[in-house]
């Protein structure tokens, strides 16, 4: 075999990581015709959505006329949920004996969406996580602890079962609970942990003030994959979680609807690759629908998971806001990049006194100032015609005699990563919520009346 | 890795499929054996993800 033992060392399928870009758009249309014939044939919901937009399968000859294709949204996949098959609804395209796997959405912007999968897509959910926990460096002689619940939520689901088919060795932190899982980690060595930014950091405060463990010091977890909130590609962020663990923090972003579809590689450029070989992703202007394909102009993300077979997912407006990288990345897969990692959602993204602004941003300013807590909290009020932003923060026991360099640090800041003016309110340490999976830190009240 | 070194390896994911299907066939409907192949289907399906999709692109 010519493909080198090095090739295979750094990818776990150097054949498709590596393949140039036209032959890379050339697999996923063949693979996208296949999947939107299969759905057509066998989802009523699906041939219902084409036949309306005047379109069939063998319509789509280039990889251009894929953006022709219908966008599904996630309220169509709850109103799809009404009808029968019970639980699943319409759109489900094998027989409901095949399901083997039940998973619902967090139901963070609406009604739970429910997820079926039959054994085969349980693979390929696995599959996917393989190629991105092995960009991420995790190996045979690895030692995993995933500390989230075992429960209806996809969550890092399929990242134990892929670091499973990678061959490493896998501690499930299932009920522990916090204190337990650190020492567990602890007693067994363990080198690797996947959980949410908003975790991560939770419980490296739990480990030091209740248990008296410095986790860069007194553990052994050097590589971290995060998903579940955009904290790992927030370079502040990331930074917090890196030097209290003493170790290498990764992120990766998917949706239950949807699959893994993204990771950061050990080459950390910045931004996530996206899974090419199973994912078709386009870029779309917010406004005009228009396809992007330049670097650094943002758009929401459509995307189809070409393998996905129960209830496939095809051209599903993700909501997701990103922009595509100008540089390739130096581990020399070709899978595109989307800079920066998922920056913000379509509807999340919001004008504040004129200013378009996504979270994210305030959270890389609160979490680049030394002294501050991990937790903070955005309540955006009108009062009358003018817009109102609050900033609730808590400073660290050890900086309060700092109070005031702190705060101006984080109102010059502010004003300059922003471009907006905020009221702070100091707030006791401890005493703003903490979250265990994914933080709900941004309130925009004015939506509300 | 070249064209011909790909198919030879598709060849022989065909060939795992054809046996795990004539599996099935020959099962007289034991699950014990039916929902194994199964399981070695969903497997193949990977290899062909990986391999057989791709054996004429390269």
């Amino acid at each position: 075999m010519k493909t080198s033992l090095r090739a295979s060392d750094v990818y776990w399928n150097p054949i498709i990581e590596t393949l140039p870009v036209e032959k890379m758009r050339e697999l996923q249309l063949k693979k996208f015709k296949r999947i939107l014939e299969w759905a057509y044939e066998r989802s009523k919901f699906h041939r219902k959505l084409y036949q309306e937009a005047g379109l069939e399968p063998g319509d789509i000859k280039s990889y251009e006329d894929v953006a022709r294709v219908p966008k599904v949204e996630k309220s169509m996949m709850r109103d799809i949920q009404r009808k029968d098959p019970f639980p699943y609804g319409d759109a489900l395209c094998v027989p409901l004996e095949e399901v083997t796997e039940f998973r619902q959405t967090s139901g963070t912007t609406g009604t739970p969406v429910y997820q079926p999968d039959t054994w085969q897509d349980w693979e390929w959910w696995a599959e996917a996580w393989a190629y991105l926990l092995y960009a991420q460096g995790y190996r045979k002689s690895d030692r995993v602890f995933l500390p989230f619940g075992y429960n209806i939520f996809v969550a890092f689901w399929a990242g134990h079962y892929a670091a499973e088919k990678i061959g490493c060795e896998v501690i499930p932190g299932g009920v522990l609970d916090t204190e337990a899982r650190i020492l567990k980690i602890q007693e067994l060595k363990a080198n690797a942990m996947m959980a949410t930014p908003t975790y991560v950091l939770g419980m490296a405060d739990t480990a030091k003030k209740k248990l008296g463990i410095d986790p860069a010091r007194d553990l052994t977890i050097r590589k971290i994959t995060c998903a579940g909130e955009p904290g790992a590609s927030i370079p502040s962020t990331k930074q917090r979680m890196e030097e209290i663990w003493g170790a290498k923090v990764y992120d990766h972003v998917g949706a239950t609807e949807i699959g893994a579809w993204g990771f950061e590689c050990t080459a950390q450029p910045g931004g996530l690759h996206i899974n090419e070989a199973l994912f078709l992703t386009q870029l779309e202007d917010i406004e005009t629908g228009e396809i992007i394909e330049e670097p650094g102009r943002k758009g929401k993300i459509v995307i189809t998971a070409l393998d996905r077979i129960a209830q496939p997912c095809i051209r599903f407006d993700s909501k997701d806001v990103a922009e595509w990288s100008k540089e390739p990345c130096p581990c020399g897969r070709t899978f595109r990049i989307i800079q920066g990692g998922v920056v913000g959602r379509a509807d999340d993204i919001t004008k504040i006194k004129g200013v378009l602004i996504a979270p994210s941003a305030i959270e890389e300013v609160v979490h680049s100032i030394k002294g501050l807590s991990n937790e903070f909290e955005v309540i955006v009020t009108k009062k009358g015609d003018l817009d109102n932003i609050t900033l609730k923060i808590e400073i660290l026991p050890e900086d309060e005699k700092n109070q005031e360099v702190v705060l101006t640090q984080l109102k010059d800041q502010l004003r300059l990563k922003t471009n907006l003016g905020y009221n702070i309110e100091v707030h006791p340490f401890n005493s703003l919520p903490r979250y265990e999976v994914k933080a709900k830190r941004f309130k925009d009240l004015r939506k509300h009346g | 890795m070249s064209r011909g070194e790909l198919r030879k390896l598709d060849t022989r994911i065909k060939t795992i499929k054809k046996a795990t299907l004539e599996l099935k066939q020959l099962s007289g409907g034991i699950q014990a054996i039916d929902r194994n192949a199964e399981r070695i289907l969903a497997s193949v399906k990977m290899l062909e993800i990986n391999i057989s999709d791709v054996k004429d692109l390269v």
